[in-house]
């Protein structure tokens, strides 16, 4: 068994992945308390406030994070909210900000400039988070494509984080630590965290410390702020495929285990 | 769905099943595709620096009155140093304008933002008026936290008192190691998802428009 | 000279942002720390573009010394110039210059560049699938119990995995959230962040006060 080819552990993979796609299967997705929490902060946001939606990943992990930012997105604007979008993310960020936004608009209404504006990337992200807290203007003074923020409406009644009510931040990496001990530490600015599965168990940390006032944890978070939000979506669908290659995993690692035992057994009846 | 959608969607759907090739063996195929990737990426980079930063950060500024600024242009030209071996040292005055400015911020923000908030949710009452549940939660918290710090503290060898400690901490970071794992799997069979959401829905979606 | 200076710039720029945490942004140490804040973000711009050209001086010399696989370099350059070139050419010119959506530029990235980077980091959930099954051994009582919490979250983290445990009597998910996931788990990792912010505090005064040199390389 331990000699089998690697190949055909990769084709059950494959074929677990795509067989719910195919013949879907619908459990109960829960609701864990992290995610409530997260979801009842932005619920108690007051209408029209201003928030930052920060687009911290990269393209690698955009089915983990896409979602997040989108279902976030549809939050913010269901309550009226003026959207404030960054990266610190030199490889796409500022590139998905503008296609997540893009991809909404319609439904609500929104105007660029107005209801949202896309600030982009800048350098060195310690820099930005505590130069924002003196001026955003300062590290910004330009949107992604260039417009002066001064001529820029929804900007006229945003100087630095004081005038923002809620940041809601989705990383695929550390930048989540420097969003806390600079920004929620220094600034008092309430703080929400969506991030990946990989780095969710870190943050459970910042939770209990209330330094995050919720924490979406990977696709099945995504999955179930998309399920809060009313806005069932790619990761509510990716749910099934999921839950099928863990159980194939499980079963890899008691078979793999299995055979571990056998082995080691045989091995001691051979010595004696 | 009109031809240059459908074009795009194949383009997309032929450079994944292109990478995915080099799981049954490294290919021409993969390796064509891996290069165009590597390529693609750090041309995004030039792109985004191009017009983020040396325009948006410090052209347009200084061409409206904001001279100074040539200062940190000069800095950042500085670096180039480094590929010319008898000049590399002058690059050293940006680094350590980049490394001071990150550690003068770090300095403060590591220990206001991260260890006293951190220590300060640690400090509980043992015992809980919420329950007998929440004052075992507590009791935890405060043995994990304390054993974990034990056991990655290399000055004093491990034994005693200390060694006991730090065994309890191992077992508690095994316990955070294991839920690690168990995410480190959701979160990479999540990416493989995404893939296959793309080559399932909008890739075989695209045949009934083509056949 | 060639390590004094950078010694005392770090100083000077370290201290400067130290110190101005005590002081409102309106003083004047804030707004030179302000300032320094600007500065560096457009160094740090600087640094990125070091690397690309660090990666086109490694594959041009490869390509010039004819050596193995060079006619892949040639795909890499041709990428790299293929992408950059058209984005530093203002979008007034031609809708396809620039970074905006219709660009050549943002048509790479969305159709090619960012679909290849999920694709490789999705090839992942084959090798962590293939080194459970290879690796993944109740070998000692430690591995046993991380080998056990592993599985426990793997089931809960899934609605089908979650109604399987809720078959079992006790509520197994709440459980796992409040024991495992907020008590012990969270327990260590905020051992580990006290643990790593202290080392870097320490390191961040290290390399104010010009003890911490190794960033500067040799020579």
């Amino acid at each position: 068994m331990e000699t089998m080819d690697r190949r055909w552990i990769y084709l059950m993979v494959a074929i677990a992945v795509f067989i719910p796609f195919v013949f879907p299967a619908n459990f109960p997705i829960s609701i864990t308390p992290e995610t409530q929490k997260l979801y009842d902060a932005v619920e108690a946001l007051p209408d029209s406030c201003t928030v930052m939606l920060v687009f911290d990943y990269y393209p690698s992990t955009i089915a983990e994070c896409e979602p997040m930012t989108t279902a976030a997105l549809h939050h913010f604007w269901r309550k009226n909210c003026k959207v404030i979008t960054l990266s610190n993310i030199p490889l796409g960020g500022p590139s998905m900000a503008e296609t997540v936004t893009r991809s909404i608009p319609p439904q609500y209404n929104k105007q660029y400039g107005i209801d949202f504006v896309n600030l982009g990337y800048k350098a060195n992200y310690v820099a930005v988070l505590s130069g924002m807290g003196n001026s955003i203007e300062s590290i910004f003074p330009t949107d992604n494509s260039g417009t002066p923020l001064s001529e820029l409406p929804l900007m006229d009644s945003v100087y630095n984080y004081d005038d923002v009510a809620f940041i809601f931040e989705v990383a695929d990496n550390a930048t989540a630590d420097y969003w806390v001990s600079i920004v929620n530490a220094q600034y008092g600015t309430p703080m929400g965290c969506g991030t990946t599965a990989v780095s969710a168990p870190k943050y459970y940390a910042f939770v209990d410390a209330g330094q995050f006032v919720g924490l979406l944890g990977g696709m099945k978070g995504a999955a179930e702020y998309e399920m809060l939000v009313g806005e069932k979506d790619k990761a509510v669908s990716g749910m099934s495929a999921q839950s099928l290659v863990h159980l194939l995993i499980i079963g890899l690692v008691l078979v793999g285990n299995i055979g571990f035992f056998l082995g080691r057994r045989e091995e001691r009846e051979a010595k004696i | 769905m009109n031809f240059i959608e459908i074009f795009e969607i194949w383009v997309i759907a032929f450079s994944t099943l292109a990478l995915f090739s080099f799981l049954y063996k490294d290919n021409p195929i993969y390796k064509l595709a891996e290069h165009i990737f590597a390529g693609l990426s750090a041309g995004y980079y030039v792109g985004l620096i191009w017009d983020t930063v040396i325009l948006q950060q410090l052209w347009n500024p200084m061409l409206d009155g904001r001279w100074w600024l040539i200062f940190p242009g000069i800095l950042g030209i500085l670096m180039f140093a480094r590929f010319f071996p008898k000049f590399s040292w002058v690059s050293r005055t940006s680094l350590a304008f980049v490394m001071a400015t990150t550690a003068g911020i770090f300095l403060i923000s590591q220990l206001h933002g991260l260890v006293l908030p951190q220590l300060k949710a640690t400090m509980l009452p043992l015992v809980s008026d919420a329950g007998i549940a929440a004052t075992f939660s507590s009791i935890i918290v405060i043995i994990g936290v304390i054993s974990t710090l034990i056991y990655f503290y290399f000055s004093k060898e491990h034994v005693g008192a200390l060694g006991v400690t730090a065994k309890v901490g191992i077992w508690f970071i095994m316990i955070s190691f294991g839920a690690h794992f168990g995410y480190t799997v959701m979160g990479r069979v999540s990416l493989l998802i995404g893939r296959v959401q793309f080559l399932y829905e909008d890739w075989i979606g695209s045949f009934s428009q083509i056949f | 000279m060639r390590t004094q200076v950078p010694v005392v710039v770090a100083f000077l720029t370290g201290f400067a942002l130290l110190v101005s945490f005590f002081f409102n942004e309106n003083t004047w140490i804030g707004q030179i720390s302000s300032e320094i804040k600007i500065w560096v973000t457009i160094v740090g711009g600087f640094t990125l573009l070091l690397g690309v050209v660090s990666i086109t001086r490694v594959n041009w010399a490869a390509v010039k010394g004819r050596k193995e696989g060079w006619g892949y370099k040639v795909v890499t350059l041709i990428s790299i110039f293929a992408m950059a070139i058209p984005a530093v050419f203002p979008s007034t010119w031609s809708p396809l210059f620039g970074r905006a959506e219709g660009s050549i530029y943002d048509w790479l990235f969305v159709y090619l560049d960012s679909p290849m980077m999920a694709t490789m980091f999705a090839t992942l959930a084959f090798y962590i699938a293939s080194a459970a099954y290879r690796a993944f051994r109740a070998r000692t009582p430690e591995s046993t119990i991380l080998l056990l919490t592993a599985t426990a979250v793997m089931l809960w983290r899934v609605p089908m995995g979650e109604a399987f445990l809720n078959l079992f009597p006790g509520n197994i998910p709440e459980f796992l959230n409040t024991y495992i996931m907020n008590g012990a788990n969270m327990a260590v990792q905020r051992g580990i962040i006290i643990g790593a912010a202290l080392g870097a505090a320490s390191m961040s005064l290290r390399i104010i006060l010009g003890i911490e040199r190794t960033y500067m390389g040799k020579g």
